[in-house]
């Protein structure tokens, strides 16, 4: 079976910048370069204690049709992977490769401006999360009455209730057709009808054989649509594997530290 | 949801997929900065989405402002009113013969379309970073989508100027076939500045602060308010280092129909493909350095 993404050992390492060595602006390190010469105007590195490592040691294979679920903490560094995934930052070290088009929905409505029609933003907003123009022609139909905007295509959307500004957004992102999807805590607003459709369309997507990734806090929504999760603690890869497993383990992990603060 | 209810559509369409994919990595992630060739042409492959920035930000000035267009021809036409009054009617400037107010709009122009691209410009990096943190496109595309932008805005503001010759008796002549390559170079040039700036201020905080000074001298150093021949003679080639000599003396003249000197247009070409240069390298250098900062 021909995996789409292969990760391989990647770490992220972020530096704090607090540390005095490099300087936050420009005055700083004019002053800290005519002060210390040899140093040079980006100092020389920040220490040890400024370092914080998002990510460590991943490694992990997805082949095509499976709809994957990033399970974790607050600030388990889910966000980081699927930034790296989808070309936003670059990991420190590994590398990932990737046999496809990547389409990243880190937050639907990416680009969308106040100002502009509904009908203006389907174009935007779809060439900026990487449709070609035609493509956007030819869904165009289909993305209006997903939105069920059709009567509102010539308003601006600052004139938009938040509901149907959601579901435009969603309706945009969820008609371009990578064969890689990642989708982070896309289904946290919006009511409950409009997260049905959202996760029906989703499953439609795994079921024409393309890939998903899907970070949520809504575990029932990702046990429905995910066949398989990773659960990422402390920018770690704890466990690959079914997604009723994975999720029963990261509740333990949860409880585990709330008793740890209760007895406090 | 059951493991066999999803299996046998799952397996249908993968064998329709795997031929969409090549077994080499159409993608291959890893640290280290991206390459200046290959990053090229990947911004080259992404021209459409150029389009649509530059198409919603015309768009949306030309929405939400009341005066719309006219303001980008306003503010040539109300600093040339000024710089009249101040330079010509009170400091008695010379121009090289052409009336005061046409020799200062014909200098505004380019000056105006490399300030207002430089100064937005500078901060696009920053104030797209809702955008750029979600998605990935080549990030060269955001200063270069505001250079655009204000391209538009200089062919606007020129068709004025051409409208204005006929009023002080000025004829255009053959120079004007000039005119497509100096703006081509005023384009480099504020597309280079812009994209430096634009990395440089995510990196030092400061640089927003000071950049309205430097943009302020930068104009002193440039023959806008003045002629060039104002400069004296051993100083003039240190003086056309500044590659907007060369450009605002050469749009100036393609218009006018004023003598081109060359050696100062040759300097200012070469200048501005030497800094190009450099800004491209530094840019796909520190590109992802500054993707950890925003």
């Amino acid at each position: 079976m021909q995996p789409v993404i292969q990760v391989k050992n990647i770490s992220k390492q972020y530096s704090m910048g607090r540390s005095s060595t490099v300087a936050p602006t420009l005055r700083e390190a004019l002053i800290s370069t005519i002060k210390f010469p040899r140093k040079g105007v980006n100092g020389n590195g920040a220490s040890e204690s400024d370092l914080l490592w998002a990510l460590r040691d991943i490694s992990f294979e997805v082949n095509s049709g499976e709809v994957v679920g990033i399970i974790g903490r607050n600030g388990a560094g889910k966000s980081t992977l699927l930034k790296i995934l989808s070309r936003v930052i670059k990991p420190t070290t590994g590398e990932v490769c990737i046999y496809g088009r990547v389409g990243s929905l880190l937050a639907i409505g990416t680009g969308f401006h106040p100002d502009l029609t509904g009908r203006e933003n389907i174009f935007l907003n779809g060439a900026i999360i990487g449709m070609k123009r035609d493509e956007i022609r030819r869904k165009f139909d289909d993305i209006v009455a997903f939105a069920e905007v059709q009567r509102f295509l010539e308003t601006q959307v600052k004139y938009y209730s938040s509901g149907m500004y959601l579901r435009l957004a969603f309706a945009v992102a969820a008609h371009f057709e990578p064969e890689i999807l990642m989708l982070d805590e896309v289904l946290a607003v919006g009511d409950a009808a409009f997260q049905r459709r959202c996760l029906e369309k989703m499953k439609q997507v795994s079921r024409e054989g393309r890939t998903v990734f899907f970070v949520s806090h809504d575990l029932m929504s990702m046990q429905q649509l995910c066949n398989r999760a990773l659960l990422i603690e402390s920018g770690q890869l704890l466990e690959d594997g079914n997604v009723d497993e994975v999720i029963a383990d990261y509740l333990k992990i949860i409880m585990q530290v709330e008793n740890s603060v209760g007895s406090n | 949801m059951t493991p066999s209810a999803q299996t046998n559509p799952v397996i249908a369409s993968r064998e329709g997929v795997s031929l969409v994919h090549p077994r080499l990595p159409s993608l291959t992630v890893r640290p280290g900065r991206s390459s200046i060739l290959p990053g090229l042409k990947e911004a080259w492959g992404h021209r459409e989405l150029l389009y649509f920035l530059v198409w919603r930000d015309l768009k949306v000035r030309y929405r939400q402002t009341v005066l719309g267009v006219a303001w980008v021809v306003l503010q040539p036409l109300l600093m040339t009113l000024v710089f009249t009054i101040f330079f010509s009617k009170l400091g008695h400037f010379r121009s090289d013969g052409i009336p005061y107010p046409l020799f200062a709009y014909a200098g505004l122009l380019p000056w105006t379309f490399f300030s207002n691209s430089v100064s937005t410009g500078s901060s696009s990096l920053l104030g797209n970073s809702y955008i750029i943190t979600k998605v990935y496109f080549p990030r060269l595309l955001i200063p270069a989508s505001i250079v655009a932008v204000r391209l538009v805005d200089l062919l606007v503001a020129s068709v004025v100027l051409i409208a204005l010759m006929p009023f002080y008796r000025v004829r255009m002549g053959a120079s004007m076939l000039l005119l497509p390559l100096i703006i081509a170079q005023a384009t480099l040039l504020s597309l280079a500045v812009s994209s430096w700036l634009s990395v440089l201020s995510v990196r030092f905080r400061d640089v927003g602060t000071l950049l309205p000074v430097l943009i302020q001298l930068w104009m002193f150093a440039s023959p806008i308010i003045y002629p060039s021949s104002l400069v004296p003679e051993n100083w003039r080639v240190f003086y056309s280092l500044n590659p907007l000599v060369g450009i605002v003396e050469g749009f100036r003249a393609s218009f006018l129909g004023l003598p081109f000197r060359w050696n100062v247009i040759i300097i200012s070409a070469a200048m501005t493909v030497v800094f190009f240069s450099y800004v491209v390298y530094a840019f796909y250098r520190w590109e992802d350095r500054v993707m950890d900062k925003l």
